[in-house]
């Protein structure tokens, strides 16, 4: 067979694919976002300062992980589950290359968030728009470590998104007892350390250095690198008819 | 141009450790230039065979080689128009819209993508459901989509699942006439089927699968007449009384003039002869049963 063999040939459609789908719900959570900041800026201007930057870092803080998972939530899994794999991976497309094409485009997503709250914010602050430079590193950081650990998993079960999600929070929650002091015992510690360090994700904070930074990227890079690894070895199909 | 060579799969449960051969030593070699077809009873393998072929399954033992590569490397360089048993297709996507997109992952040129969706919707009888979603089309029109995103591509290698599941007879003839156009000296259609019929119309060689292992491959020549059983569907116009002339012949109930004979191909041209030298009108005179239905009736059975 000849014809078009760019390897992007087909990433116009796996755009518009995150642009109908998550990139829409994130659009309508950032306009919600703004409209509730923008009455909260009319009714209570002088009882608090409203900033475009206390916004931003509060809501990335909560919502991170979870826009990552509903970017890349199911990325292979999703498509093994329902069969399409077979439709599109009899084509002469590689499969992690596809998958790298579709998770890089999630990622992209992710990173726009900040950047259309921000100037969503400015729109209806009249100020600021609290993007900098170590708010986008650190969204970068976490999409590569939450959206790692979904495409490691996607290659093995569906519930790739909810079992990152729950570790996620629960690692998330063992830091902070750490934190304060709470006695924990060696075994437990070192279960945790062995975790993805999801308690580095931390929007709002100063940008990570040194080893907590090698680790968070080491970590997600490291995933990531092993998932495309399986799909370019482990065959998609569970069964004759799977 | 596509070699198995006591390629097999074995399911393994993860908890029970409890093993399942899906398919055992099967060995075969397909030629460019052939149309191979794959029968076989229910869980007799055939669609192990194909996800082995495609890449999708790795085999526990034996080996299959593409032109000389293992299976999925090739499917990735080359791709393969492959229609599935099931057809899976994101339940959203509009009828043009999907064709548009397998037709860029199968490498049709952008230039030529619009006029490629065009010809194979008017081909398969799409245009009608263009404005369709998939999850609306019924199951023939699926499968016509199926066809369709299947022939996207220039494949030298085409494997049809049960291609004519769910089609009505009239598309059921034309898909016949779809796949001998598709008939092209470098290339190789493999067909997976139960209906034998079809098989027997289409394609050069039969592999007969059962419990995972291949029992038989059944050439062309063969599938025609059985050399075996001799049954002969006999009809005349009125009532002439074959059994007069061959008292083993038995009527067929509910269908006037209608006999089932057995004999010999000598022995029923003469009965024949005599028969119509006598005036008898002979309406039909069929092999009861074709040498590919009795080889794999004596294959399930073994």
């Amino acid at each position: 067979m000849s014809g078009d063999r760019s390897p992007l040939r087909y990433a116009p459609w796996l755009a518009r694919d995150v642009a109908m789908g998550p990139g829409v719900l994130f659009l309508v959570v950032i306009a919600v976002v703004c409209a509730v900041f923008w009455r909260l800026s009319q009714g209570a201007q002088n009882m608090f300062p409203i900033t475009a930057e206390l916004i931003q870092v509060n809501m990335l803080n909560s919502v991170i992980i979870i826009a990552v998972l509903i970017a890349v939530g199911g990325i292979v899994s999703g498509d093994a589950h329902n069969g399409y794999y077979r439709a599109f991976f009899s084509k002469p497309m590689p499969v992690w290359w596809y998958y790298l094409q579709r998770w890089i485009l999630g990622g992209i997503a992710v990173m726009l968030i900040p950047v259309v709250l921000g100037l969503g914010l400015n729109l209806v602050l009249g100020e600021g728009h609290g993007i900098t430079a170590a708010l986008m590193a650190n969204v970068a950081i976490g999409f590569l470590l939450v959206g790692g650990a979904v495409l490691l998993l996607s290659v093995f079960t569906r519930r790739d998104w909810l079992i990152v999600f729950v570790v996620a929070t629960a690692q998330r929650a063992f830091a902070s007892f750490i934190e304060v002091g709470l006695p924990v015992n060696e075994a437990t510690k070192m279960a945790w350390q062995a975790l993805p360090p999801f308690h580095l994700l931390k929007p709002g904070s100063p940008m990570l250095e040194g080893r907590p930074l090698l680790h968070a990227v080491g970590y997600g890079l490291a995933m990531t690198v092993i998932a495309l690894v399986l799909l370019r070895v482990r065959p998609l199909g569970s069964g004759g008819r799977a | 141009m596509i070699a198995f060579n006591d390629a097999g799969k074995t399911y393994t449960a993860v908890l029970t450790r409890k093993r399942v051969d899906a398919l055992t030593g099967f060995t075969m070699e397909m030629r460019r230039g052939e149309v191979i077809g794959i029968a076989g009873p229910n869980g007799a393998g055939k669609s192990t065979l194909i996800s082995l072929l495609m890449g999708f399954l790795n085999p526990t033992a034996g080996s299959i080689r593409i032109d000389g590569s293992a299976p999925r490397p090739w499917v990735e360089a080359h791709g393969v128009g492959y229609l599935t048993e099931l057809v899976n297709l994101p339940p959203r996507w509009k009828v043009p819209q999907a064709l548009e997109r397998l037709a860029n992952l199968a490498g049709v040129p952008a230039n030529a993508r619009r006029a490629r969706v065009d010809q194979l919707m008017t081909q398969l009888g799409l245009v009608e459901h263009a404005s369709k979603q998939v999850r609306q089309l019924s199951k023939g029109n699926l499968q016509r989509l199926g066809l369709a995103q299947a022939l996207a591509g220039d494949a030298d290698v085409i494997v049809l699942d049960e291609p004519t599941h769910g089609l009505d007879p009239l598309w059921t003839q034309r898909f016949r006439d779809v796949v001998a156009e598709l008939r092209r000296p470098d290339r190789v259609i493999v067909i997976a089927s139960h209906n034998l019929d079809e098989l027997e119309r289409l394609a050069d060689r039969v592999a007969i699968l059962n419990k995972g292992r291949l029992q038989r491959v059944v050439e062309h020549g063969a599938m025609t007449v059985s050399p075996a059983s001799l049954a002969w569907r006999v009809a005349f116009e009125g009532d002439v009384a074959v059994d007069a002339v061959m008292p083993a012949a038995r009527r067929v109930e509910g269908r006037a003039g209608a006999w089932v004979v057995e004999a010999s191909r000598t022995e029923m041209s003469a009965a024949l002869g005599a028969l119509l030298g006598a005036g008898a009108v002979l309406v039909e005179c069929v092999p009861a049963e074709s040498g590919l239905a009795n080889a794999f009736r004596a294959a399930v059975q073994e």
